[in-house]
């Protein structure tokens, strides 16, 4: 096996990738994604197995350059096993085979010469110029041809611009063993990035999504929170409890009878490829200093409101604008849809003084349905942009 | 909405100049100056961002002619396409971000998406408006270079996805694109992803431009000149 170089996807893929194995880094534009490529290359090379890097849109110095800042001084692309075809290459090759098949030719020999020369393991190549230059088949076909040991594993890193319909070429037609695909969630900027487990043949696990950070060169993934907060009484425990697979409860009895929430909720869920963390806060307004470090890195935040108690809309949009401030996207449950007296979602719109933008889900918290259409639509929220 | 000014009387004066999200394309013949018109329309206001893509210039010289057109040079980036591939081991900052080369699509698509990102964080330079959100102005110079380099089939689906981009952030893009270089089908492909464009001429010496789809602006040819960063429209 050989390892991605990232702990959360080595966990997932069964401690890494298989010898021999077709894997395919699919990087959206504009996502920083680079390092998953880099991370897979200093692990096989760590593992002392000999690497042929191809690079057709840049130069050796230049990539050595670039990938040691990225990924810092263990990445050892001067003594390590590892041969390099740049761009230096390709404008040669361009050169000297007129005809696209003289080109291709010319590719797979040199390939060839240098996979037996040096007894290559894993082929790493940046794809897009040599798709660009000879089409998807052609081009994953010269580096088929040119690996004659079917032990030699081969990565590629693509930027990805025809979306879905490409990764499905890349499962059925090119019949890839892994595919990875590197996204963020813009808003308008990337929120966060995430990467998409979108393919294994060895392995049966439906595809899932991990958001990850990047800190000192490396991948670390995690898991995404979400906050559900509101007034007290608001319904909040009633919510994370219908929502979780699993989690936990810190609800006591208050003086008045009735149960309230002491510290935080939690719920643990998978949802849309997502593992999900929940984090009920409290309602009452002594607890609010807990709130500014869950707030830090929620990716979204549901805010519970008794839609049968406007006197609590004020205490809402203080903790709207908690939210606002720190720009982490917001729905707005209207819990409590079942009793009589209740305001209708325009009022409550219009007391709380959110924009037709944000949702307003008029719910009640004890059926399940309403609490996973509220998350749906927050998931939706936060990882969804149309082109 | 906030509306980047022009400077071009004709159309501030109309429609209070481009609105938030408008993609320009200068369709412009070689030599015929239309990387200082773009530069003008590109040059950072009080509070305003710009970023340019070069694939032409270095970055220390798309710099000096901001401000030499008297931009502000804190509040304006630089992703070169071209210094790197002599000097591979040039480092970025905040302002000045490097690509290997044109072809470099991943690369360009990462550094525009940091240095957005930066800006809208508040990190980019020191004194900044607070404005949110905060109004860019993105320059591409050119599209013709990057065509050079790349497929046309790939380049669209790649600015596509960036002139997208730039109208979810509510900024404005100026793209420029030879007019003499390239067949019809390549100029009407691009010019779909536009919601404005402006053609340039020479003749006898003077500059002219028409500008088209911009509701109440008539698309006659204006003589024009651009000095020191300043577009002004000749009688």
């Amino acid at each position: 096996m050989i390892s991605t170089g990232v702990s959360g996807l080595d966990e997932m893929l069964g401690s890494g990738i298989p010898r021999g194995s077709r894997v395919l880094y699919s990087l959206e534009p504009g996502v920083d994604g680079q390092l998953f490529m880099l991370s897979s290359l200093s692990c096989a090379l760590a593992k002392g197995l000999s690497c042929l890097v191809i690079l057709p849109h840049t130069t050796v110095d230049a990539f050595r350059n670039d990938a040691t800042k990225m990924y810092g001084a263990q990445l050892d692309l001067v003594s390590g096993p590892v041969v390099f075809m740049d761009a230096i290459d390709r404008e040669r090759i361009q050169k000297t085979s007129r005809s696209e098949e003289g080109r291709e030719r010319e590719w797979q020999a040199r390939i060839r010469k240098i996979c037996r020369n040096h007894s290559v393991d894993v082929i790493f190549a940046y794809f897009d110029l040599l798709y660009e230059d000879f089409g998807p088949e052609k081009a994953i076909r010269l580096l088929e041809s040119a690996r004659e040991d079917a032990k030699t594993t081969l990565v590629l890193e693509h930027l990805n611009l025809g979306g879905t319909a490409l990764l499905e070429r890349f499962i059925g037609e090119f019949s890839f063993d892994l595919i990875v695909a590197v996204r963020a969630s813009f808003r308008p900027i990337p929120h966060f990035n995430y990467f998409t487990m979108v393919h294994t043949s060895w392995s049966p696990a439906a595809p899932r999504s991990i958001p990850f950070i990047i800190r000192e060169g490396r991948i670390i993934p995690f898991i995404p929170r979400i906050v559900v907060t509101g007034p007290a009484h608001a319904g909040k425990s009633t919510f994370v409890a219908q929502a979780s697979d699993d989690g936990q409860s810190v609800d006591r009895r208050s003086p008045e009878g009735e149960p309230t929430t002491v510290a935080m909720d939690f719920g643990w869920l998978h949802w849309k490829d997502f593992d999900i963390t929940l984090y009920g806060t409290p309602g009452h307004t002594r607890f609010d200093s807990l709130l500014p470090p869950y707030l830090r890195h929620a990716i979204g935040v549901v805010l519970i409101v008794d839609a049968t108690k406007p006197d609590t809309f004020p205490r809402a949009k203080y903790l709207i604008d908690m939210a606002v401030k720190r720009r982490i996207p917001y729905v707005i449950a209207a819990n409590k849809n079942d009793l009589p007296q209740l305001i209708k979602p325009g009022e409550i719109r219009a007391a709380l003084g959110i924009g037709d933008d944000i949702p307003v889900f008029p719910i009640s918290a004890t059926r399940r349905s309403d609490v996973h259409f509220v998350l749906e639509s927050m998931v939706d929220s936060i990882t969804q942009f149309s082109y | 909405m906030y509306c980047y000014k022009t400077g071009i009387a004709q159309i501030d004066d109309v429609s209070g100049g481009f609105e938030a999200g408008t993609n320009i394309l200068i369709l412009a013949p070689p030599m015929s100056y239309a990387d200082q018109l773009a530069y003008a329309l590109t040059k950072p206001l009080d509070g305003e961002y710009a970023i340019v893509l070069s694939t032409n210039e270095r970055a220390a010289e798309v710099v000096d002619a901001f401000k030499l057109a008297g931009a502000d040079k804190r509040f304006t980036g630089v992703i070169d396409a071209i210094t790197k591939s002599s000097t591979t081991g040039i480092a970025d900052t905040q302002r000045l971000m490097f690509v290997s080369s044109p072809t470099d699509l991943t690369g360009i698509g990462i550094k525009f998406s940091n240095m957005v990102e930066t800006i809208f964080e508040g990190n980019f330079a020191e004194g900044e408006t607070g404005l949110f959100p905060p109004p860019i102005r993105f320059c591409v110079n050119s599209i013709s270079t990057l065509l050079m380099y790349r497929r046309l089939e790939v380049l669209y689906q790649f600015l596509h996805v960036l002139t997208a981009k730039l109208k979810k952030i509510e900024g404005v893009g100026i793209y420029l694109l030879n007019s003499e270089s390239f067949d019809e089908k390549t100029l009407s492909l691009i010019k779909q992803l536009m919601n404005c464009v402006i053609e340039v001429k020479i003749e006898q010496n003077m500059s002219y431009m028409r500008i088209q789809g911009i509701r109440g602006v008539p698309g006659e040819w204006l003589k024009f000149a651009v000095v020191k960063g300043k577009v002004t429209i000749l009688p």
